[in-house]
C-alpha cells in the first residue's frame, strides 16, 4: 500500500504499524510512532493497522536545549 | 548547613541539581557525557525530530545515557503554534521516558523569541492532559504569572535569545518575575558564561537551563564544572543575604580608636 512516511511516499507490503516499524529497521529502537494523527504506544503497534495513503510520522529523541 | 535541605521541587520530584542541562551541539557524544557530568545535572533537554529514514545508523542520543537516573524533558521546538507544541508533546510522552515538557514556541527565526500567547495556550492544553508542563517564555512579569496560574510547575524566562550568550538582558524583570512567583523561575536561554550564572541565581532563581555556553565553549567540560559551581556560589551568595550598597566608604575596624596621636 501507499503511505506517507516522515513526508515521503513509499509503496510497502505492510499491515500494521509494528510492520511499518521493522520495515525501517527501527524494530527495537526508542521510537514514536503518529499515525492518522493519533500516537500509538509501543504496546499498540502490532494491533493497529495501517490504511492507504495514511500519514506515518517516525521521530525520536535529538539532542535539544 | 543551609544547602543540604535547600531542594528543588518540580512536579512532584527533589532535584539536588539546579543545573538543566540540554544536549544540542555538543562536539561528540563522549564530551557530551563527560560534561552532563562534570555539570551534576539531573535534568536533561532533548528534542523530538523526524528520524532520517535513510540512514537509520544515525542513532538516538538516547543509547548514551542507558542506566542513568536522569530526568528527561522533551521541548517542542519546531512548533510554531500551541497546536503543535501540543502535537508534539504528546509524541514525546509515547517514549514512555517522561511526562515532562518544555513549552518553546517561535516564529521568527532571527530572534527565537518565544511566542507568549501560543505558549500560554498550549501550557492550558498540556497542564489539563496531566503533564508537567514548563513553559519556555520571554522574561515578561505579567506572562509569567498568567503561565503560573495556567498550571505550570515552573516557569522559564529567557534572559536573552537562545544561543547569544549576551546574559541577562533585563535582571530588574527576572527580579520582579521572582517576587512574584509561587513556583519555580528557570532563566532559560542566552546565558553565556559563570557571570551571567551567579547574576541570575543571585537574582532568586529557582535555577538556569544552558545548553549553547557549554557546548560550544572551547572546554565544553571544564565549562559545565565552571557552570555548576556558579549555580552553587549564586545561590548560596543569595541565600547568605547581601550587604546592601553603600555611597561612601565604612571602615572595617571602626573609626573611634584609628588615631594613634
Amino acid at each position: 500500500m501507499n503511505l506517507i512516511v516522515n513526508g515521503n511516499e513509499y509503496q510497502l507490503d505492510v499491515v500494521t504499524i509494528q510492520d511499518v516499524v521493522v520495515h525501517f529497521g527501527l524494530a527495537g529502537k526508542p521510537v514514536v510512532v503518529e499515525a492518522g494523527g493519533t500516537v500509538y504506544a509501543s504496546e499498540q503497534w502490532a494491533t493497529t493497522a495501517v490504511q492507504d495513503h495514511m500519514r506515518i510520522e517516525l521521530v525520536h529523541f535529538v539532542g535539544g536545549g | 548547613m543551609q544547602t543540604e535541605t535547600d531542594v528543588l521541587r518540580i512536579g512532584g520530584r527533589c532535584l539536588a541539581s539546579r543545573f538543566f542541562l540540554g544536549t544540542g551541539l555538543f562536539p561528540n557524544p563522549y564530551v557530551q557525557m563527560e560534561a552532563i557530568k562534570a555539570s551534576g545535572a539531573e535534568v536533561l533537554t532533548f528534542a523530538i525530530r523526524r528520524i532520517n529514514l535513510e540512514n537509520t545508523e544515525d542513532d538516538s542520543i538516547l543509547q548514551h545515557l542507558h542506566n542513568e537516573s536522569y530526568i528527561y524533558l522533551p521541548n517542542t521546538s519546531g512548533a510554531r503554534t500551541a497546536d503543535e507544541a501540543v502535537r508534539i508533546a504528546r509524541l514525546a510522552r509515547a517514549s514512555g521516558l517522561s511526562d515532562w515538557i518544555k513549552v518553546e514556541i517561535s516564529v521568527n527565526e532571527r530572534t527565537l523569541l518565544p511566542d507568549p500567547i501560543e505558549t500560554l495556550r498550549a501550557t492550558e492544553v498540556l497542564v489539563k492532559e496531566g503533564f508537567t508542563v514548563l513553559p519556555y517564555t520571554s522574561d515578561d512579569p505579567v506572562i509569567c504569572k498568567r503561565l503560573e496560574e495556567a498550571g505550570a510547575a515552573a516557569v522559564m524566562p529567557g534572559a536573552a535569545p537562545i544561543g547569544t550568550g549576551l546574559g541577562i538582558l533585563n535582571p530588574y524583570h527576572i527580579g520582579l518575575i521572582v517576587e512574584e512567583a509561587n513556583v519555580p523561575i528557570i532563566v532559560d536561554a542566552g546565558l553565556g558564561s559563570a557571570s551571567d550564572v551567579v547574576q541570575a541565581m543571585e537574582l532568586g532563581v529557582s535555577g538556569v537551563l544552558m545548553n549553547t555556553p557549554v557546548a560550544k565553549a572551547t572546554d565544553p567540560v571544564r565549562m559545565a564544572k565552571a557552570m555548576r559551581l556558579a549555580i552553587e556560589a549564586g545561590r548560596l551568595s543569595y541565600l547568605a543575604g547581601r550587604i546592601t550598597k553603600k555611597k561612601y566608604a565604612s571602615a572595617s575596624s571602626g573609626l573611634d580608636a584609628f588615631q594613634l596621636k
